[in-house]
């Protein structure tokens, strides 16, 4: 998941068949207005798919094919699937490698380097990428780009993999040496087997993070379909061209999205669950120990210490070093942050508020058609910011006129983008409320809403707060939506940091950077240390 | 296949003493079983045996090979010791045919060596060789893990607790089978195991390990019938222990005058001592009003097949007798009900070991 | 947990009361493609002499100006200021923009304005060819603009095809040399030259030597001469003489927009944005660095002084509104 799209991409629902079997009663009107209220949810998410589609289908065959086949169509596509492609793999590598020495190894400060591994993901991508730029421009490369989306998505992989690696059964790799395997022979036979699911679904959310990253990219000035279609949009508001390159772009992550849900099927599927175990053996180091703990160092440096370090620095310089003519006043920084805190603030309840009847429906009633709506919900991860918000304009200057420009679209599209990570821990929430609960209250003379408010409620309360409070730091942390539709005279920390860095004007984007980077680690700290690390990364074990 | 040989085994985890001084042979060919409570240390003594863990003390010899001794550590890859873990542990992302030859080289695991065979040895139909281990239930994958074990044509096979996920109906089959496989292959085989009714019906020797010491080595019968301490009595069966008084050969009790064992006989030989019998041992009739010694139905818990009664000693001028309580095995179709008076006569010999300060 | 997550409710019900409260009431809204910096700089000044608050939407110039087309009657802005004029040349053809009042032209010399008057100049700057002082020696540039198309400099030049600022360059080429030389000319740009986003990107590069020279307008590196002090920077910037359509000036300018409901106010702005103390706050802004259009007031002293540059003749008129430059750009490859 930046957080935005760093928290993002992890999300992924809850393992399908943990809950025992229910008794499901249809509770006649009731469960009609939560299967009505749940399809028109997912009828939202749809919206901007279709708008896409219909957007590009509408130019006509021969447009189209113009727009699609033209020569930079190829170029942009060979960009951007490089950089996937390479993302991916250094991803792989680095993500792999730090979980396999956390985990098992007798690494000194494991504890302490499983905390650093993962914390990028709170550091939003674009942040990142300021920081690189700000340092030395010559990172405006492909070498710049893989080093910024390595350091900003490698955690996706990091933290699937150190949980297969937790879960995994020592007495498989046991069993392997007494049939007389050495250890490669064992990590290439055995462990890797078992971590492929992991590393695959991991690889794939890289992937689809990768592919729909734009701020960053932008930044560091690597043109993917996600810079491309901004470049189009600014030639030419919601011309043909944009919806065109959306569409493609979209079709690309719905193909990765749909492998990560394949991968996700088989892993269940090789799972074979035996109760609690043994922790596995940990290897010991040796001198070994001295260039990995270098590399982890490193590792720790270039993710975290290099966006920290660089934001301090500019905000330490002033004046000469920076092109600030308007001094970063105290206002305007309050400014920004008030237009963040209340836009994430409007898109956490809102998003929170719109999870709840499929939540509701996933958690009581399930089946075949609320498995269809989650998928359909779970679509959104598929969709790169800049597509929603590109459907969104469009969709509000041709026919929902009274909502253009105002900031509640900006927080339906919020909502849109992040339903799936607000979802996730909804529907947790929701099945911790036992319907036996539910019938004892009815049982003592509550009505459906008293059930509800006095019972449901109070239960999932904090659950709710938690998809609530990854909506918000994820709102506060989106570039690419805010920017283009945030209503006129409306200017967030992303938004700030964003126009900054454009301009060059680095030590001026730093108490923007600053306070989003603060806002987004100690909150997400927060959550961690209230409702547990599974409950923010997602279900990833 | 090759015989065992261990002495003198130690292993410490830190200050905490695991394993002190276990010698043990198995022959070749031969089953034996570990018995022991969590935590007795048996896990630990496999996993020396195994390779994973390295002793602090004694040897293990391999067919008069050492693999572990003073300064040599055979790595556990190199040790040609088949192990078959708990749970079975077989490699879910593997077929049945393809975790059975994991362990063969390259051109043997493409030919699928054996697998035939094997399936067949463990008692499993060949038209298993395809199927995920998911497909399998917990007694199938224990099988195909011995299975695999078997397949690289190991020097001995270790048992870890095999049986005990398995649920009781399964874990008889299972153990049979198994038992048949070994014997068919004429594998030397040592099971690991807390369950003495698995202990005794699959070892031909039993070697019981208790608190790191291996504190008696004997056949199945001999460990029953004479176990060395009233603890282990209690923890290899169900046990009435009373107190008594020795004399050339015979003991009194408050069950009466009852022959020792002869087997036993250094456990005492005169004096006050803790007298062992098995339930079973007791015969309960009804309408001896004359009988020596007689009992109150306390409760009975019935099985079907058999049933534990509960007696408290009644009538008998002994004070020894005084608010004893007894329990005997008694065959199902013929049990008293609670309130019952019943003579009791104790059949066979009686077990002895010095009184203790209990 | 409950009384906790409460708590926490009743803080996010705080923030958002505070900025529901924040959110202040606009009287004008600008459409600006100007860079943010110099905007509020601008408008902070105006609000502060005025009293008028300003609302600003930012956007790229071409996107700006679509949007004005697309949202009509009921689009919410008064006042559009925009870097390049074929944008505002778009709009008073569509007749949407209102006439500006005679006495705002005043200072501004008459070419730089709408022909018809519904729009004045408020800025200049001229399109150059930004050199990286080690790779490449002053006489080894160019005679013309077109020559960039030659195989000689493939590999040596950097360009952004989809900067606002490209668009009004290719509408130049096609005004003055017709439509085969302009689609030959991109046509060889585009297998010469390294892509990049936007002028920012070209400059950068340029200057760190990761390519030779780049098309930019001046003041692009006068921004990073300003961010990288002397040390820094090892570019200098070529100007093309006799004319030639490579020395393009572009024109940034303001208008009323019809549809405005303020007009007043708007023309107000408009008025201030041509008065000596804003073409002199944008002058010695260090961050503007475009010319000053007001007769009266000098620009910058690192730009080339105003009266020896020497763009090609080509009226506001001529140079149209770029309605076939993104097509042509499509044509070429480019974009």
């Amino acid at each position: 998941m930046a957080m935005t799209q760093a928290v993002q991409p992890v999300i992924r629902p809850a393992t399908q068949p943990t809950t025992p079997a229910r008794h499901v009663t249809v509770r006649g009107r009731a469960s009609f207005w939560l299967f009505g209220a749940a399809a028109c949810v997912a009828l939202l998410v749809l919206l901007p798919l279709a708008f896409t589609l219909r957007q590009a289908l509408g130019f006509g065959a021969a447009n189209a094919a113009e727009l699609v086949f033209r020569p930079i169509v190829g170029e942009l596509a060979l960009n951007t699937l490089m950089i996937v492609a390479a993302a991916t793999v250094t991803s792989a590598i680095v993500g792999a490698a730090a979980a396999w020495f956390v985990e098992r190894t007798h690494l000194p400060g494991r504890k302490i380097w499983a905390v650093l591994a993962a914390a990028p993901l709170a550091v939003p991508p674009f942040i990142t990428s300021y920081a690189w730029v700000s340092f030395s421009e010559s990172l405006q490369d492909f070498n710049g780009a893989l080093l910024v989306v390595t350091t900003a998505y490698y955690p996706l992989i990091y933290l699937p993999v150190a949980a297969a690696l937790r879960g995994m059964d020592p007495a498989l790799e046991e069993t392997a040496r007494s049939l007389g395997l050495g250890p490669w022979t064992r990590f290439f036979r055995v462990v890797l087997p078992q971590l492929k699911p992991a590393l695959l679904g991991g690889m794939l959310l890289v992937a689809l993070g990768t592919l729909s990253e734009f701020g960053a990219f932008a930044l560091l000035r690597f043109r993917t379909f996600t810079t491309e279609i901004y470049a189009e949009y600014r030639l030419s508001f919601d011309g043909s061209g944009a919806s065109m390159l959306a569409s493609i772009l979209m079709l690309l992550c719905l193909v990765c999205l749909a492998l990560e849900f394949r991968v996700r099927g088989l892993s269940r599927y090789d799972r074979m669950d035996r109760g609690a175990r043994r922790a596995p053996a940990r290897y010991h180091l040796g001198w070994g120990k001295w260039p990995v703990l270098a590399s982890f160092a490193g590792l720790t440096l270039v993710t975290l210490g290099m966006p920290l370090g660089m934001i301090v620095y500019w905000l330490l310089q002033h004046g000469d070093a920076a092109i600030t003519p308007v001094e970063v006043s105290l206002p305007l920084v309050l400014d920004a942050t008030l237009s963040s805190v209340g836009l994430g603030l409007a898109g956490a309840a809102l998003t929170t508020v719109l999870a709840l009847p499929l939540g509701l429906l996933l958690a009581r009633h399930p089946g075949r058609i609320a498995t269809l709506l989650e998928r359909i919900v779970y679509l959104a991860q598929g969709l790169p910011g800049i597509v929603i918000a590109l459907a969104i304009v469009s969709l509000a200057i041709q026919a929902l006129r009274p909502l253009y420009q105002s900031a509640a679209l900006l927080v339906v599209a919020y909502a849109i983008l992040f339903l799936p990570l607000a979802l996730v821990s909804v529907r947790a929430a929701l099945l911790q409320v036992e319907p036996r609960l539910e019938d004892a209250a009815r049982s003592l003379g509550l009505n459906r809403w008293q059930t509800l408010w006095r019972v449901v409620l109070p239960l999932a309360g904090p659950g709710l707060g938690c998809a609530a409070a990854l909506v918000f730091i994820s709102v506060m942390t989106e570039l690419t939506a805010t920017l283009l539709l945030a209503p006129i005279g409306t200017q967030t920390l992303a938004m700030q940091v964003w126009a900054d860095t454009a301009a060059l004007a680095f030590a001026a984007a730093a108490p923007y950077a600053a306070i989003l980077v603060g806002f987004s680690l100690i909150s997400t700290w927060l959550l961690m240390s209230l409702f547990g690390k599974t409950a923010v990364l997602g279900a990833t074990s | 296949m090759a015989n065992l040989s261990v002495q003198g085994l130690g292993k410490q985890f830190g200050a905490h003493s695991v394993l002190r001084g276990v010698d043990l042979t198995v022959a070749s060919g031969s089953l034996a079983a570990i018995l022991g409570r969590s935590g007795s240390g048996k896990t630990t003594l496999l996993r020396l045996l195994c390779g994973f863990e390295r002793a602090d003390t004694g040897t293990i010899q391999v067919n008069g090979h050492v693999i572990s001794g003073p300064g040599l550590h055979v790595p556990a890859e190199d040790r040609r010791i088949g192990y078959v873990p708990q749970e079975g542990a077989l490699f879910p992302y593997l077929s049945v045919a393809d975790n059975i030859v994991f362990g063969l080289p390259r051109a043997q695991r493409r030919a699928r060596h054996r697998v035939q065979e094997l399936l067949e040895l463990v008692g499993l139909p060949a038209s298993y060789a395809d199927r995920p281990p998911q497909a399998l239930s917990g007694g199938e994958q224990q099988r195909v893990a011995l299975a695999r074990a078997l397949a690289p044509a190991p020097a001995l096979i270790l048992l870890d607790e095999p049986f005990s996920a398995l649920d009781a109906a399964l874990r008889v089959e299972t153990r049979q089978a198994v038992a048949a496989a070994l014997a068919t292959a004429g594998a030397t085989a040592l099971l690991v195991t807390h369950d003495q009714a698995e202990a005794l019906s699959m070892g031909e020797q039993v070697a019981v390990l208790w608190d790191g010491q291996l504190i008696q080595v004997a056949n199945p019968e001999t460990l029953y019938r004479t176990p060395v301490s009233p603890e282990l009595a209690s923890f290899v069966g169900d046990a009435v222990l009373l107190p008594g008084m020795a004399d050339q050969g015979y003991v009194t009790c408050a069950l009466g005058r009852l022959p020792i064992a002869k087997a036993a006989m250094s456990g005492g030989g005169a004096g006050a001592v803790s007298v062992l019998l098995r339930p079973e041992q007791m015969r309960l009739a009804a309408g001896f009003e004359h009988a020596e010694v007689k009992g109150r139905v306390l409760d009975v818990d019935f099985y079907g097949h058999d049933a534990c009664v509960r007696l408290a000693l009644v009538g008998a001028a002994d004070p020894l007798s005084a608010s004893v309580i007894v329990t005997a095995r008694v065959p199902g179709h013929t049990t008293p009900r609670p309130g019952d008076e019943v003579a009791i006569v104790v059949e066979g010999e009686a077990v002895t070991y010095p009184a203790s300060g209990r | 947990m409950v009384s906790r997550f409460s708590r926490v409710a009743g803080i996010a019900a705080l923030l958002a009361a505070s900025f529901v409260g924040a959110a202040h009431a606009a009287t004008l809204t600008l459409y600006s493609a100007q860079h943010p910096q110099t905007v509020t700089l601008l408008t902070k000044d105006f609000e502060k002499q005025s009293g008028i608050a300003v609302r600003v939407h930012t956007g790229e110039g071409p996107q700006l100006a679509a949007q004005l087309v697309a949202e009509g009657q009921s689009s919410p802005a008064d006042v559009y200021l925009t870097s390049n004029s074929p944008e505002l040349m778009l709009l008073e053809g569509k007749g949407m923009l209102s006439k500006v009042q005679p006495a705002t032209f005043g200072e501004i010399p008459a070419h730089y304005s709408s022909p018809t008057g519904v729009w004045v100049g408020v800025m200049a700057r001229e399109n150059v060819l930004a050199y990286n002082t080690k790779m490449i020696k002053p006489e080894q540039m160019p005679a013309s603009l077109l020559d960039l198309g030659k195989p000689a400099w493939k590999g040596k030049i950097a360009i952004a095809p989809s900067d606002g600022d490209f668009l009004p360059l290719v509408s130049a080429v096609l005004a003055l040399k017709g439509e085969a030389a302009t689609l030959e000319w991109l046509k060889g740009l585009r297998t010469n030259a390294q892509i990049f986003d936007d002028n920012e990107g070209v400059v950068a590069a340029v200057n760190r030597g990761a390519v030779a020279t780049g098309i930019i307008n001046n003041y692009y590196w006068a921004r990073l001469h300003t961010e990288m002090g002397d040390k820094g920077t090892h570019s200098a910037l070529y100007h093309f003489g006799n004319a030639d359509v490579g020395a393009l000036l572009n024109v940034s300018g303001a208008a009323v927009l019809k549809s405005s409901k303020n007009a007043e106010v708007a023309n107000k702005f408009l008025a201030y944005l041509v008065s000596p103390r804003a073409q002199q706050l944008m002058a010695n802004s260090k961050v503007t660095y475009e010319y000053p259009l007001h007769a009266g007031v000098a620009p910058d002293p690192i730009l080339k002084p105003f009266n020896q540059i020497n763009p090609p003749q080509l009226d506001m008129q001529k140079l149209g509104d770029d309605s076939q430059a993104v097509a042509l750009l499509r044509k070429a490859g480019l974009l």
